[in-house]
């Protein structure tokens, strides 16, 4: 089959970005495709049209600026739905629906937040911690009123600290995690090696305290109200809130990659979630499919660029323009960048661990879309459902427009706590291609 | 080792039915099921329960059909409150649409052959009553008319399978997922059944209703069954307001408001389930054709599963001459046929008696048959 692009890229965040950049500038001829209006993906969203304030954006806005002043062809508010076997892509853009035939295909589609299902977080008022910082980057949106920030992770630290600085008023934060835990402390040491992610962490925790933001350490959190949220009930005692922003930490975005047949994923017991099986350069176990960043595992920002990098050398050895040796030679010191990134992780991933599942009460709906409980995913375990499938047959949870991509997570966990095993051992949601709704005009216009 | 009166091996849309009828009738049974990822076709089902088309060239295979359309409601009722929901079934007649003048003419020959055979509820309807059928629905203007029969219907196919899980359960039946089935042996006048897992039970009878892994384990019990895997593919929109009074082949508004489009035939022998663009752009191009207000619909959800298919298409029931009381039953209409399934065919495997028009549904008729392709599974 005659391609028309060397590689596909899914995905403007820091991997994409970079892969780009790097595949463009060794010969390859480079297709990006982002869902967004610009680049940047999530972490440095709207890059371009804000002023760079800390570090992290310095990274994003280079990247962006790389981006623009190579010869990459860059395709936004385009959405990828399908990836077939002989690398064809199919993606909806303006309505229509396109494809192409790629030599490779690098996914970098990052990380989602794993849902924390709290009584009450389907009322209007509560949403993520993620899509608070979304509004606060590209709208300006800072938090008024009685704010609450619930949950764990890096990322709530650094969002609280972000609405700070902007000027923003938090009422409160509620932290749910439960301190260093002992299994923390062996990744320590080599956590020391990337000592800026420690300290960065530190600082946002002490920025925020120093702005006078209460911090509650919290077992439990309900919200409630009369159809809307007017107040959360921390350990039994009542606050008033306008607003309370969920958090529990970030997985891989597997939602394409599961849908390749022979793909093959992995249970990865320290971060808590599935991921696409890679090998050092990014390949997964599907022919001419690779993934780089945070869909591939979470490591941040900066490895998810020097990973879209080193995927770009393997895409250019794949494709004939260089050699195995001058792969390698090049990959070298991007390759001692991504491990000096990835130092770290252990020790943050051991920090904070998910909520367990068996906190979650049976009246909570986990399925926000189908509106399906925990207690009901529960009972289908009773009546035999060993995985997600089967529970999703059963229960229609996963079903709805988000296709299992904001439930997934906490649905697999709910099964694998109530049948008393191993996550490793409960399938995941199997997705299918189209991954992201289309309109059936746009399907049948591809009709032969 | 746990002791059953009946072992039915595959937990899909066939082997539950039976297995809960025989459980309702006092038999100490248990259901066999492989994991969460298996092929099973009972994901997959369209979700009609069907008469009009079933059994050209087999006229048996259209009165067990009838027969079970009459038991539908009946089962309906009692599964609605094992699974705590509605099934919807919903029998208010069903269409195939006729999309050109030949389309047309191919179904009228097809109908008259049907009330040939003893199918006599099926009709030919033109767009005008089609219109005066379903008043204000938008059908496109290539819609020329359509067969008709009033005693079709639909139902939620996954309610149905977990209203009959749970009615097993009800009734004392057991359900052990999570492996397939490796060997059967008789041992002084039962049967032995072993896992691939390591797990083994005793049962005095045995059902194979293992949909495409049939072939492998009926020969496991002295039964020649060929079965091959036939690929289909579905579509779901996003709930819209009611659109399409009646459901029709390949298109259906479900109880809660989607659309379900379907569905292809792919005899490709592949065992994989991933839907292909090409396929579901033909089913969305047809769809938007007999509904054109589909176009603006948003598709959220596709799949595909693979239907066990016998060489003449039709089911296979038999209790084995090799093995006593050991029977198998197969066939791609596990919705449909639920109703059978769960009354006479429970009763068959109790020891009344196969059913005489599931009796003259022996798979012995394949042996007489061209050869065709059977992958090993």
């Amino acid at each position: 089959m005659s391609t028309d692009v060397d590689l596909l890229i899914v995905g403007a965040g820091p991997a994409g970005m970079a892969a780009a950049v790097t595949a463009r500038s060794r010969g390859l001829t480079v297709l990006l495709l982002d869902e967004n209006a610009g680049p940047g993906g999530q972490v440095h969203r709207g890059i371009e049209h804000r002023a760079a304030k800390d570090e992290q954006d310095a990274d994003g806005a280079k990247l962006a600026a790389a981006l623009r002043s190579s010869a990459v062809e860059t395709r936004f508010r385009a959405t990828l739905w399908a990836v077939e076997p002989g690398g064809k892509v199919f993606w909806s853009e303006e309505g229509a629906a396109r494809s192409a035939v790629a030599g490779r295909i690098l996914l970098c589609t990052g990380a989602t937040e794993r849902p924390l299902p709290i009584p009450g977080w389907t009322l209007p008022g509560v949403m993520t911690v993620g899509a608070a910082q979304i509004a606060l980057k590209t709208a300006g949106l800072k938090p008024q009123g009685d704010v609450w920030i619930a949950g764990q992770g890096p990322l709530l630290w650094l969002y609280a600290k972000q609405a700070v600085e902007a000027g923003g008023r938090l009422a409160g934060i509620v932290d749910l995690s439960h301190g260093i835990p002992p299994a923390a402390l062996r990744h320590l040491p080599r956590a020391l090696m990337a000592p800026g992610y420690l300290l960065k962490g530190l600082a946002w925790q002490r920025r925020v305290k120093r702005a006078g933001v209460r911090v509650i350490h919290a077992e439990e959190i309900r919200a409630e109200g009369e159809g809307r949220l007017a107040r959360i009930v921390v350990d039994g005692t009542e606050h008033a809130a306008d607003l309370l922003l969920l958090h529990d930490g970030v997985v891989p975005n597997t939602q394409i990659t599961r849908a390749i047949p022979g793909c093959a994923h992995d249970w990865d017991a320290v971060q808590a979630c599935w991921k696409p099986r890679l090998d050092a350069w990014g390949n997964t176990t599907a022919e001419g499919v690779m993934v780089a960043g945070d869909g591939g595992g979470i490591g941040g920002a900066r490895a998810a660029a020097h990973a879209g990098r080193l995927a770009a050398l393997e895409a250019a050895r794949a494709l004939g323009r260089m050699t195995e040796d001058q792969r390698n030679a090049e990959a070298g010191t991007e390759r001692l960048a991504l491990n000096r990134q990835l130092a770290a992780r252990p020790f943050l991933d051991a920090l904070f661990p998910p909520r367990p599942v068996t906190a979650i009460p049976d009246e909570t709906i986990i399925c926000r879309c189908e509106e399906v409980t925990a207690g009901k995913v529960r009972e289908a375990v009773t009546l035999g459902c060993l995985g997600s499938n089967q529970t999703k047959a059963f229960t229609r949870t996963g079903m709805g427009p988000c296709q299992g991509r904001v439930c997934g997570p906490v649905v697999h966990a709910v099964i694998a706590a109530a049948r008393g095993v191993d996550p490793a051992q409960v399938d995941p949601f199997r997705t299918r291609f189209p991954t992201k709704p289309l309109t059936l005009g746009e399907l049948a216009a591809l009709a032969e | 080792m746990e002791r059953y009166d009946v072992a039915v091996i595959g937990g899909g849309m066939v082997g539950t039915a039976i297995g809960y009828g025989c459980a309702e009738r006092g038999a100490r049974v248990i259901v066999l099921d492989e994991g969460d990822v298996a092929l099973r076709a009972a994901r997959g089902n369209f979700g009609l329960v069907w008469g009009q088309s079933k059994g050209d060239g087999m006229p048996a295979y259209g009165a067990w059909t009838r027969l079970s359309i009459t038991l539908w409601p009946s089962l309906a009722e009692r599964v609605s409150g094992f699974a705590g929901r509605d099934v919807c079934y919903s029998p208010v007649g069903g269409l195939t649409f006729c999309l050109s003048e030949q389309e047309l003419a191919e179904r009228r020959d097809f109908v008259h052959r049907r009330h040939n055979q003893g199918h006599g509820t099926v009709r030919i309807v033109d767009r005008r009553e089609l219109l005066e059928m379903m008043p204000g629905c938008r059908l496109g203007p290539e819609v020329v008319g359509a067969s008709y029969d009033p005693t079709d219907g639909h139902v939620d196919p996954l309610t149905l399978l977990r209203g009959l899980h749970a009615g097993l359960r009800a009734a004392g039946g057991v359900h052990l997922p999570g492996a397939p089935v490796v060997a059967i042996e008789p041992v002084g006048g039962e049967y032995r059944i072993a896992r691939a897992d390591g797990a083994a039970v005793m049962a005095r009878r045995i059902v194979v209703a293992a949909g495409v892994a049939t072939t492998r384990i009926a020969a496991m019990v002295g039964l020649d069954v060929p079965v091959r895997p036939v690929r289909g593919q579905n579509i779901v929109t996003e709930r819209l307001a009611p659109i399409l009074p009646k459901p029709a082949s390949a298109i259906r508004q479900t109880g809660d408001g989607t659309i379900q489009i379907g569905v292809t035939s792919e005899d490709d022998g592949i065992l994989e389930t991933p839907t292909t663009t090409a396929a579901l752009a033909k089913m969305a191009a047809r769809a938007i054709r007999v509904l054109p207000p589909l176009a603006s619909a948003r598709m959220v959800r596709g799949w595909a599963a693979l239907r066990p298919m016998t060489p003449d298409g039709f089911p296979a029931y038999a209790e084995s001459a090799t093995h006593p009381g050991c029977f198998v039953a197969v066939c791609h209409s596990g919705v449909t046929l639920a109703a059978v399934h769960a009354g006479p065919m429970a009763e068959a495997v109790m020891g009344g008696g196969m059913h005489a028009l599931a009796a003259e549904l022996h798979p012995d008729r394949f042996a007489r048959m061209p050869i065709q392709h059977v992958p090993a599974i």
